[in-house]
């Protein structure tokens, strides 16, 4: 479970998170939603360890985390998918992804010349199911492709490949439908609901309001910083700075 | 044929100092400037322990190995927790460092005077004192310097230094320590880089300071800047160039006052060039920012 307590966060004197405190409903997809500048992004940063927050706290499965590097919280199982793709551009397609497992014994230099064939066989492993991850997003034709060399919607569709190779138990999606094919959005929405069933928890970033009405199990709306409002998905999306923010009315 | 030998033994020593040096800039984007420096400690520790303490030459490798590690361990630490051209700076700090060391310690160095009689390697009472034996060595060493790097350039530990040289952020969040990778980069790199110090010192038998100095940094940077870095042919590529071009200038038969000037003039026409129309180098698939 991921828990916020009263955390804060200024950048000059603009207070970019204001007191948030908020739990996330585990095994659920939760939606952030907010307009430009509410401080979703930011939040994030301050959850997978980016970002120290100014006051408050950060919790995973009653473990503080605030206080942890960026890299030590990922190893606790915490995904996050960028709002830019930050796709590796010079490696490939396949090596994105092989380099979401964690741990992998050919890490340590040393084991790359006295583990060779542990390292080898391991190699393999992972090699398969990155492959499998990227046929799972339709990029089998992609594997041996330069990331840079991939369309904007495929370089996302690599980086959701990436964080499921990753085997997290939390994922952090900023905005995974934008510049995606509009065909592909319904499987990427089919595979949340499904990685849900697993029982994953899913923090979702997204402006796109049909795929939060479809698959958010609960909404959080942000605004200047601070949680405006929560509840259903269609509860949320009928308040009136929702209304004004999304809708302009 | 000696003459020709001499220069391929000086290029298997480049190779050595160009791949380990590809470690940290095409491997993990660190640009360091102090490879020298682990060139110069490996030549003087075997130099120190064959002269001094009349160590064997293979067993001395360990040895500067060992040191030029350790090297690397002081320079890393302060350096990492800098980026950009503050960990440049740092590095060349280090390396200007070194050099007034191996200048002003004349107990130990000689400083300026250098150290002559360095003995020629030898195993089981087999010297390799002949060029064409030296150069069989020289050969093996470096072929077995470019497997190890091979085999690291294809290993998970090699993806994980290129993923921190494409985005450190990114790699951050996949759940790797890019410090640490980059401490381990920044040893195996100094650590290989002594190996070419310890081979040069008994090829030539003398050494002083002055071979290890920032200028013979920026050589070995502009090998791999012009054969290209972040993958293993580039560095083989430039120290080929960078070593037969000033041969090549011999031939042209122009005045040994000018040769020497017009070495580096090409040399800094090749680099603008290169830098220009193709500015990964020619062989290589990441380009520096």
């Amino acid at each position: 479970m991921i828990r916020t307590n009263r955390v804060s966060k200024s950048f000059g004197g603009i207070k970019a998170v204001d007191d948030v405190s908020i739990t996330f409903y585990d095994k659920r997809i939760n939606g952030l939603i907010g307009p430009n500048g509410a401080g979703k992004t930011t939040l994030f940063n301050i959850i997978n360890g980016f970002l120290k927050p100014d006051e408050g706290e950060v919790y995973l499965n009653d473990l503080r985390i605030d206080n942890l590097l960026p890299y030590q919280i990922a190893q606790l199982g915490l995904g996050r998918m960028f709002q830019d793709t930050r796709v590796l551009g010079k490696m490939t397609a396949l090596e994105n992804v092989m380099l979401a497992a964690k741990n992998q014994i050919g890490e340590n230099p040393l084991n790359v010349f006295f583990k060779y064939r542990r390292m080898q066989w391991e190699e393999r492993q992972i090699k398969e199911e990155a492959k499998r991850w990227l046929e799972f997003v339709g990029l089998q034709d992609k594997i041996y492709t330069n990331a840079e060399s991939l369309s904007y919607g495929q370089q996302k569709l690599l980086t959701l490949a990436r964080l499921l190779a990753g085997k997290n138990e939390v994922l952090l999606l900023d905005e995974p439908t934008a510049g995606v094919d509009p065909g592909f959005i319904p499987v990427i929405l089919n595979l949340l609901k499904n990685l849900v069933k697993e029982g994953k928890t899913i923090i979702l970033i997204e402006h796109n309001m049909t795929a939060v009405l479809e698959v958010c199990d609960w909404v959080f709306f942000m605004d200047e910083g601070k949680i405006v409002s929560f509840g259903l998905p269609s509860e949320v999306l009928g308040h009136p700075e929702v209304r004004e923010a999304y809708l302009g009315l | 044929m000696n003459y020709l030998l001499h220069i391929l033994i000086m290029c298997a020593i480049y190779l050595i100092l160009a791949l380990s040096l590809n470690l940290l800039i095409g491997f993990t984007g660190l640009l360091s400037i102090t490879h020298a420096a682990f060139y110069g400690i490996g030549a003087y520790i075997s130099t120190l322990l064959m002269v001094k303490m009349g160590f064997n030459f293979f067993l001395t490798i360990p040895l500067a190995i060992l040191g030029s590690m350790i090297f690397a361990v002081i320079v890393a630490l302060p350096s990492l927790r800098l980026k950009g051209d503050y960990f440049l700076l740092s590095t060349l700090a280090f390396q200007v460092i070194v050099f007034s060391i191996l200048y002003n310690w004349i107990a130990l160095t000689r400083g300026p005077y250098g150290i002559p009689g360095i003995p020629k390697p030898k195993i089981f009472g087999f010297e390799f004192g002949e060029i064409p034996v030296y150069f069989i060595l020289a050969v093996v060493i470096a072929f077995l310097i470019f497997l190890i790097f091979k085999q690291l350039y294809f290993s998970p530990f090699g993806r994980v230094l290129k993923s921190i040289r494409e985005d450190e952020i990114v790699a951050n969040a996949l759940g790797k320590d890019p410090t640490k990778f980059k401490i381990e980069a920044f040893i195996i790199g100094g650590g290989l880089a002594a190996i070419a110090g310890s081979l040069y010192a008994s090829y030539v038998t003398y050494i002083d300071p002055t071979s290890f100095t920032l200028d013979e940094s920026v050589f070995i940077l502009s090998i791999i800047i012009i054969g290209g870095t972040g993958n293993l042919k580039g560095p083989l590529i430039g120290t080929i160039i960078m070593l037969f071009l000033p041969e090549i200038l011999r031939f042209l038969r122009i005045p040994d006052t000018i040769a020497a000037n017009m070495r580096q003039i090409i040399y800094g026409a090749l680099l603008v060039i290169l830098m220009r129309l193709r500015p990964q180098g020619i062989l290589g698939e990441y380009r520096f920012e």
